[in-house]
């Protein structure tokens, strides 16, 4: 496919200043078990080829479904189409990079599509049947999902790469109902999960049978638990609420498109400039926060982006301070930089490159574990699992439910309060950060279901995260 | 051009249907073309053109489904892909008792549909580039800049099934939306929904777009409860989510739906009468569903009494006692979420505009749009969101100041409940979102004043 990607750029007219082809051929998986029967078992393959395009100033982009030389051909003319009936703009920079060359796989121990719908269903099965048991359970599931994605990249830059990336990921959740009390609770996160570039052996990890009882049960008892009391309250967040809490407050506040306003009408902008780089304090000391496209595991994980872009680690926030932001190769130029963040990522092949979180994490803390900072904590709530997510588009103004929360008092853990929620602003919320759990609690998680873009791009991105304690935070908002 | 390119999507069904073989199959192939223009600073940014099919095929063994997908064509593809489907059917069938009903029994095709123009015309990216020309004028003649999208879309569905179903339909589509901001960041936005991109007129957008944005300081509104006037495009958002709340038969039949115990009963205030109507031409119309059951329009709520719920398949029989499939799958064999109404209308009251909703207001909130709206308790249809490009003070029955925005965290019912009026005109209104198969929908509503908006925080500087 490279050759014949490569063959058919070497071919556009002189009018096209740049011009790049990408294939990509999708395999994914999902099997779903519910309320004891087998409720989805859905496979898809598909592979196209996405043509874009620089001619005249204006970009064009085309995608078809014939991965064949006509039909590349066709989409290189439909591209070039596109680009020529633009209305007239100034063409802007972009930063040099070198063609990138070779090819790249994610690492694994068994490959998930090498595990059969048999072998599958009944890890589902043994997971669910732990979940039922109570009339009150109106819903059990138990999922798996599997991804492969071959990706092969040329540009009239040179650039001739291909990698192959592995994703899979398992969940098991309940929904508990009384009369017109509804309760939630999932393992082991919220929305599918947490998927992982890696293979079946991380879904054998999460232990979902085990888990089961536990959280079948807090289901039933948040029915009748006590809701979250309203105040300024000291907080705990797990580290799966923490995940979200970095990718919508500062993943997305990040992306140099948004401070550009090339998101503007849709994904919105950000309360950050490109002139705070270097020198904006975006919350207390014990913030620092990281891009890392290399992480071992995470679904913002490559070998290059999709401008064939290496992938990169790159500190965004310092001890507190924004050092630096996501960017492509023309948001990069666009404020000076000398090279792309590599952060340019599509969704499938009839989707171009935009703006994108890889893996955003916040770096581990010297708090120890979760038992440490609780028994740190005299007076605060603890926070676990997301249940809903919303903030503005400057990404300034956030509030969060999640499923469960805990009393903290004198050092320990009381018994579980329903219906919490949090709010604040993004700046002040991070001020208040005053301890991060130590590297030991840290994982990546997977958070499988970004949206930005027109058309709509559905994003695969990761965040590292360990248990993190924040000050003065308004609670019980909903 | 390959040989199979030429075939029709339901001849591309048909032979796909051939290939799997005897037993319980149905093939669904739905081809989307496509073109989006984005712009932002009166500049194009990114346009992108999608000429895609993918083809899904769905098993059913001994009541156990299971669907395998691709976009290739050719036979040893649809072949392969046929097999995969049957595979995972065996396997989820060595779990025990199945529970999908069956495949639909066969309907008289439905004719067809679609919008009146053209789609290689429609799909002219001259087209595109025109609309953003007429868009960036305007804008600058208000000495302002232009951000937004244009976009059209030509989506033909196809059914063939074992159980003798032979549908084919097209749904064309044209969204465009304008977002117009000074150098403050002050911002208005308007946008329009349509079956072709002729009904859609980008100076008119833009100019309307232009009107929103006011020189002059944003008021502060602190959290509270404010009566509130919805434009079309605020009122279609909360519905939609009142609709997967509310309306999923899936969910109401698992006893978790927030009309569960509650048909037949009054839940919203008189005045509203809510109902999908699938094949009216003010909606994007369609003829059947993607379990080939043929739409119909089935009132929701009527007088403010909430009459019914949605099906697919699969939720009918769940439901029992004879419920059977209003039409409403939204994918090949019916969706894990639920079937979703696709076509809701909001019938208009006797208002003449939104500033005779103002007019009793003494002091409550403008909303032009909605952003980022969440379920926060699914019952309760308790939302959460933030308002966004054209919030303004209503003081003495008008429009005064602009307003920051603000985050709302309310029940979607109960704002129908406290609804006091509704303009006599309704807006095809939609977010023009397409994330994957593009699946163009929209809400037929009017604007509304209702009491007690709750607000729960406001935008900073």
């Amino acid at each position: 496919m490279l050759d014949l990607l490569t063959d058919v750029l070497s071919r556009v007219p002189a009018r096209c200043s740049y011009a790049e082809a990408r294939h990509v051929a999708t395999d994914e998986e999902e099997l779903l078990v519910r309320n004891a029967t087998v409720d989805r078992i859905a496979s898809t393959s598909a592979d196209g080829v996405g043509v874009r395009v620089r001619s005249g100033g204006g970009w064009g982009f085309a995608a078809t479904r014939e991965a064949t030389r006509a039909g590349v051909e066709h989409a290189l003319a439909r591209a070039l189409a596109i680009a020529a009936s633009q209305p007239a703009a100034p063409a802007g920079p972009r930063v040099p990079c070198p063609p990138a060359r070779g090819h790249w796989a994610s690492p694994l121990e068994r490959d998930p599509f090498d595990v059969s719908h048999e072998d599958k269903l009944e890890l589902l099965f043994a997971a669910e049947q732990a979940l039922r048991g109570d009339s009150r359970i109106v819903r059990s599931d138990a999922t798996c999902e599997s991804r492969r994605v071959q990706t092969a990249f040329a540009s009239t830059e040179g650039a001739a790469c291909s990698q192959e990336r592995v994703e899979c990921g398992a969940a098991i959740s309940v929904i508990a109902v009384d009369g017109d009390e509804l309760q939630v609770r999932s393992y082991p996160g919220a929305h599918g999960g947490s998927a992982a570039c890696a293979g079946w052996e991380h879904v054998l990890g999460f232990d979902l049978a085990g888990n089961a009882p536990r959280i079948a049960a807090e289901a039933i008892e948040l029915l009748s638990a006590p809701d979250c009391p309203a105040g300024r309250r000291t907080v705990i967040l797990g580290a799966e609420q923490l995940a979200l809490q970095i990718h919508e407050s500062i993943g997305h506040a990040l992306e140099l498109d948004r401070m550009l306003l090339l998101e503007a009408a849709y994904a919105g902008t950000s309360w950050v400039s490109p002139a705070d780089l270097g020198a904006l304090r975006y919350g207390s000391q014990h913030l620092n926060i990281t891009a890392d496209a290399t992480l071992c595991g995470g679904l913002g994980t490559f070998g290059w982006d999709d401008e064939g872009v290496a992938a990169a680690r790159t500190a965004l926030i310092e001890d507190g301070v924004l050092r630096a932001a996501l960017s492509d190769r023309g948001s990069a130029a666009a404020i000076g930089l000398a090279h792309s963040g590599g952060c340019a990522r599509a969704d499938g092949f009839a989707r171009q490159p935009i703006v994108r979180m890889t893996n955003v994490s916040i770096e581990p803390g010297e708090a120890g574990t979760l038992d440490d900072l609780v028994a740190d904590t005299d007076d605060g709530l603890y926070l676990e699992t997301n249940r809903s997510w919303s903030i503005d588009d400057r990404r300034l103004h956030f509030q969060f439910g999640t499923e469960v929360a805990r009393e903290v008092r004198a050092g320990k853990l009381g018994g579980l309060l329903r219906n919490p929620s949090y709010a604040g602003v993004t700046p002040q919320f991070w001020s208040g950060l005053d301890a991060v759990c130590s590297r030991a609690q840290w994982r990546l998680w997977g958070v499988g279901n970004c949206g930005k873009g027109e058309p709509g791009q559905v994003m695969r991105v990761s965040h590292g995260t360990a248990p993190a304690r924040f000050r003065d935070v308004q609670v019980g908002v909903a | 051009m390959s040989l199979v390119t030429r075939e029709t999507p339901l001849q591309t069904a048909q032979r796909a249907l051939a290939l799997a073989g005897p037993g319980e199959v149905q093939v669904t192939v739905v081809r989307e073309r496509s073109l989006m223009s984005r712009f932002a600073r009166s500049a194009p940014t990114q346009a992108t053109a999608v000429d895609d099919t993918t083809v899904e095929i769905l098993v059913v063994r001994e009541h156990h489904a299971a669907l395998a997908g691709t976009n290739r064509l050719d036979d040893e593809a649809l072949l392969a892909t046929a097999r995969n489907a049957d595979r995972a059917a065996l396997a989820a069938a060595l779990g025990g008792a199945g529970t999908h009903p069956g495949l639909a029994e066969p309907t008289a095709p439905a004719p067809p549909r679609g919008g009146s123009d053209d789609d290689e015309a429609q799909l002219d990216p001259a087209r595109a580039g025109a609309a953003l020309r007429a868009t960036f004028a305007v804008a600058a003649e208000h000495g302002l800049e232009a951000f937004g999208a244009w976009t059209a879309g030509a989506v033909q569905t196809a059914i063939a099934s074992s159980s003798g179903a032979q549908l084919e339909e097209e749904v064309t589509d044209s969204f465009m939306k304008v977002v117009c901001r000074d150098g403050q960041g002050r911002s208005g936005y308007a946008s329009a929904t349509a079956t072709t991109a002729d009904a859609i007129d980008p100076a008119v957008l833009a100019a309307r777009a232009a009107s929103k944005v006011r020189d002059a300081p944003a008021a502060e509104l602190g959290p509270g409860s404010y009566p509130v006037v919805l434009e079309p495009e605020a009122v279609g958002l909360l519905l939609e989510f009142l609709g997967s709340l509310a309306f999923n038969g899936l969910a109401h039949a698992e006893g978790r739906g927030a009309l569960s115990g509650r048909l037949a009963t009054t839940v919203a205030a008189p005045a509203i009468d809510l109902s999908d109507m699938p094949l009216s031409a003010r909606t994007l119309p369609r003829a059947f569903d993607l379990e080939g059951v043929p739409k119909a329009s089935l009132q929701l709520i009527a007088d403010g009494i909430a009459q019914a719920v949605v099906h697919d398949l699969r939720s009918a029989a769940l439901a029992g006692a004879g419920t059977r499939s209003t039409g409403h799958a939204v994918a090949p064999g019916g969706a894990p979420d639920g079937p979703a109404p696709t076509n809701l209308v909001l019938r208009g009251g006797s208002a003449r505009d939104v500033e005779e909703l103002c007019a009793p207001i003494e002091r409550g909130i403008y909303v032009t749009r909605l952003w980022y709206v969440n379920t926060v308790r699914e019952k309760e249809t308790l939302l959460t969101g933030m308002t966004r490009e054209g919030t303004f003070l209503i003081e003495d029955g008008q429009i005064t100041r602009p307003l920051r925005d603000v985050r709302f965290t309310d029940s979607v019912l109960r704002l129908l409940a406290a609804t006091e009026a509704l303009t006599r005109e309704q807006r095809l209104v939609s977010e023009g979102e397409f994330y994957g198969r593009r699946f163009a929908y929209g809400v037929l509503c009017p604007a509304l004043r209702a009491g007690g908006f709750r607000v729960t925080g406001a935008t900073t500087t």
